[in-house]
């Protein structure tokens, strides 16, 4: 067996994030571990309603079936500064007013802050980077081809 | 593919059982016919060379062992099997910031690049020094553009009165460019320009449309420019040459700083090291940090090289009758510096005071894009690994035409863009991001420029520091000139009035500031010559004053042409090998 089963053995790969089943989580504890920033379960929770706010499930799947948000969490945590960081987790806390609301209702919330707003880029642009890049979509909308084996610089656009 | 030889299994017993084994080694069981400083692009050369030719060759590389395939981590790697998808964490930037500005340092291919803090060095200017140290050194890495020299550039310096001249024309290297293109596999087109030489090429990669475009206008409108496919080391379809290598056709993944598992490009680690390693004559010692070059007062000639194990420290001395020095330009300097003696008290070869001196590098700081509305039916379908077209140096290439001397060469490239409406929120963002629209195509040009080697440009050992191997740091004194100023200048009006008269719009110079070095094609310091009182090597490539010695990479260079250096070194170290071989059997060396 080589390096990389055996890693898959074990740990369920979830939008790119490995998430260790065999692990038991508080129920304070995210479910995927975080160096430098702090967020509960909770938050967790309330992010994942948060990316499906920004792509939701339609006929596929939306943000959070996608694990975005442990993905938005993931780069939050290695991929930002320390300063939007402490931005972000506030602007997450001033978002609590619309946890647990209707969809509509959140995404009105988001619209409403201003668009220079840190944790509404980050969030933003984290959840769309994670979906684009997701394993469903370059499976199955937007093809990716890891061995295209051809290049034609001529290629006449169907119509 | 195993590097070292089962009879002797001698470099894994040097791992494994180092102590021991030294103590009861003698110094004949650390002696081979060859040493090769370097596993990279030339020095995988020399060591193929060698090892056909029959020596017994050492290589050592100061950095771990990387094996084809097998070391190449990330190589089938998914978009989003990538913790971050591609992007680096903002602590590893934050602490790198020389190897950040690299354009392919990124998750997939970080751990193939020298982290800024493991191998200090001292700035007196501002020099991005980009390093790849492990088994195959860059050639992991380089962006694998193979244009050939001409004597339009062997002969600039007695032509514009800089540097020194050349002691080698094109027709020396010629033979040698063949027959390092033969067995590399270089794509290209025969487009029959005395400036950029053809070779032995297999097919080149195609224009695209609108590459194709431009090509016309500016071939039409402006005679003496040319636009052509750009030629590089990809197997474009493969040669048995190439398939006794194991490497198969080139699959357009345009992955490959990763390292390429169909050994589609050219690197030491598909090609010339496991070569070399078939003919039971190469011994790979990775870890071996090479202090200096051992050099005997009464023989009168180098007799071997002291090395620093990277992982232990320890310190041990291998033995050779003939070394080639291809640690990339700086360090192969750097310990030619370091190799002192009586004879030669400011290192060796150093008789004429100009070793570490002359170092140039190609400018590359000005680029600039435009849209093209037109030709919209069309679009470009899988990936060009040869990246688009280049555009041969046109400026002061017959006569003096300017007010800087020299001129520059050009990448040219375009693609057909597309985007989605990324403003909203909810099922609209996300039916916008399922359904991209096709924009505009986009086109861009980088410059490639020659720059003049100074005395004032140079690199030398640091007084005080030392790294943790003992050796001292370099201190690299390097910068651009009102030369490249005015070359930066002119390339950006020059390309603005072609890309204005090819009908591009939205034009955006773009001048960037990046330091010299950040082009990664740092030259000379160790230059060729044919006055042993103003060159350190001759023309082919032994150190003037200790001919067993041979310094066939960056260093070795007179001046800079505008070309891609890579395949020069790959087809001057073949050339030495071929002499160096010779005059062993002659006895000269």
């Amino acid at each position: 067996m080589n390096r990389r089963t055996a890693l898959k053995q074990m740990f369920i790969m979830a939008g790119g994030i490995m998430i260790a089943t065999s692990c038991d989580f508080s129920s304070k504890s995210p479910s995927i571990q975080l160096n430098q920033i702090k967020l509960n379960h909770d938050d967790e929770l309330f992010l994942a309603e948060l990316v499906e706010a920004i792509i939701p499930q339609t006929d596929s799947p939306g943000a959070k079936e996608l694990n975005l948000h442990l993905f938005v969490m993931k780069m939050l945590d290695d991929c930002t500064s320390p300063e939007d960081q402490k931005k972000f987790l506030d602007g997450l806390k001033a978002a609590h007013q619309v946890k647990g609301k209707p969809l509509a209702e959140q995404q009105a919330y988001l619209t409403s802050l201003d668009k220079d707003d840190i944790f509404f880029n980050i969030l933003k642009r984290r959840t769309i980077q994670g979906y684009k890049n997701s394993e469903y979509v370059m499976k199955n909308k937007l093809v990716y081809e890891l061995v295209p084996g051809r290049y034609n610089g001529a290629y006449k656009i169907e119509a | 593919m195993n590097w070292f030889q089962e009879d002797t299994m001698e470099p894994i017993k040097l791992r494994h059982n180092k102590m021991a084994n030294l103590n009861i080694e003698s110094a004949k069981d650390r002696s081979y016919d060859a040493i090769v400083i370097g596993s990279g692009i030339s020095g995988g050369w020399s060591a193929k060379e060698l090892c056909e030719k029959g020596l017994k060759t050492l290589v050592l590389e100061r950095g771990r062992d990387v094996q084809h395939v097998k070391d190449y981590p990330t190589t089938n790697l998914y978009p989003w099997e990538f913790e971050h998808r591609n992007e680096l964490p903002y602590a590893i930037k934050q602490e790198n910031p020389i190897v950040n500005r690299c354009y392919a340092f990124h998750e997939d291919a970080a751990h193939f690049f020298v982290k800024d803090k493991e191998h200090p060095y001292v700035q007196e200017k501002p020099f991005d020094w980009i390093r790849g140290y492990q088994v195959g050194g860059k050639s992991l890495l380089w962006a694998r553009q193979t244009q050939r020299w001409s004597d339009f550039d062997f002969e600039g310096p007695a032509r514009d009165g800089f540097a020194v001249d050349w002691p080698i024309r094109y027709q020396d290297i010629k033979p040698w460019y063949d027959h390092v293109e033969r067995f590399a596999g270089i794509s290209g087109n025969k487009d029959g320009l005395p400036e950029l030489p053809d070779g032995e090429f297999l097919p080149g990669y195609p224009l695209n449309v609108v590459e194709k475009y431009f090509k016309e206008q500016v071939e039409r409108k402006f005679p003496g420019r040319k636009v052509i496919s750009a030629r590089c080391a990809h197997l474009s379809k493969p040669n048995q040459i190439h398939l006794d290598q194991g490497r198969v056709q080139c699959q357009n993944r345009t992955l490959c700083q990763r390292g390429c598992p169909f050994g589609g490009y050219f690197s030491s680690n598909a090609s010339t090291l496991p070569w070399a390693a078939k003919t039971g004559n190469l011994t790979m010692r990775p870890n071996s940090v090479v202090h200096s070059i051992l050099y005997d007062e009464n023989k009168g000639k180098a007799v071997g090289v002291k090395v620093i194990d990277r992982e232990t420290k320890e310190e041990i001395d291998f033995y050779a009758k003939v070394i080639f020095v291809n640690a990339a330009a700086l360090n192969s300097t750097l310990i030619l510096l370091n190799s002192k003696s009586k004879r030669f008290e400011n290192g060796l070869g150093n008789d004429s005071g100009t070793l570490g001196k002359y170092v140039a590098f190609h400018n590359y700081s000005a680029r600039i894009s435009a849209d093209y509305e037109g030709l919209l039916e069309y679009k470009t379908d899988g990936r060009n690994p040869a990246g688009g077209g280049y555009i041969p140096r046109f400026r002061n290439l017959h006569k003096q035409e300017t007010d800087f001397l020299r001129g520059y060469a050009a990448g040219f490239g375009a693609y057909r863009s597309s985007w989605s409406d990324e403003s909203g929120l909810g099922a609209d963002l996300k039916d916008s991001i399922l359904s991209p629209k096709y924009g505009n195509w986009g086109v861009g040009s980088h410059m490639m420029g020659e720059t003049i080697p100074k005395e004032s440009n140079y690199v030398a050992l640091d007084g005080q520091q030392k790294d943790e191997w003992g050796i001292p740091l370099l201190k690299i004194s390097v910068d651009y000139d009102d030369n490249d100023a005015k070359m930066k200048k002119d390339y950006l009006d020059t390309m603005e009035e072609m890309f204005t008269s090819a009908g591009f719009t939205n034009i955006r110079r773009n001048e960037s500031s990046q330091a010299p070095g950040l082009d990664i094609h740092e030259m000379g310091g160790a230059r060729m010559g044919k006055d042993p009182k103003t060159s350190v090597l001759n023309s082919w490539h032994q150190v003037h004053a200790c001919p067993n010695v041979y310094v066939t990479d960056g260093a070795s260079m007179t001046s800079t042409s505008t070309q891609n250096p890579s395949l020069t070194y790959m087809a001057f170290s073949a050339r030495a090998v071929d002499h160096a071989v010779n005059e062993l059997k002659k006895g000269n060396i």
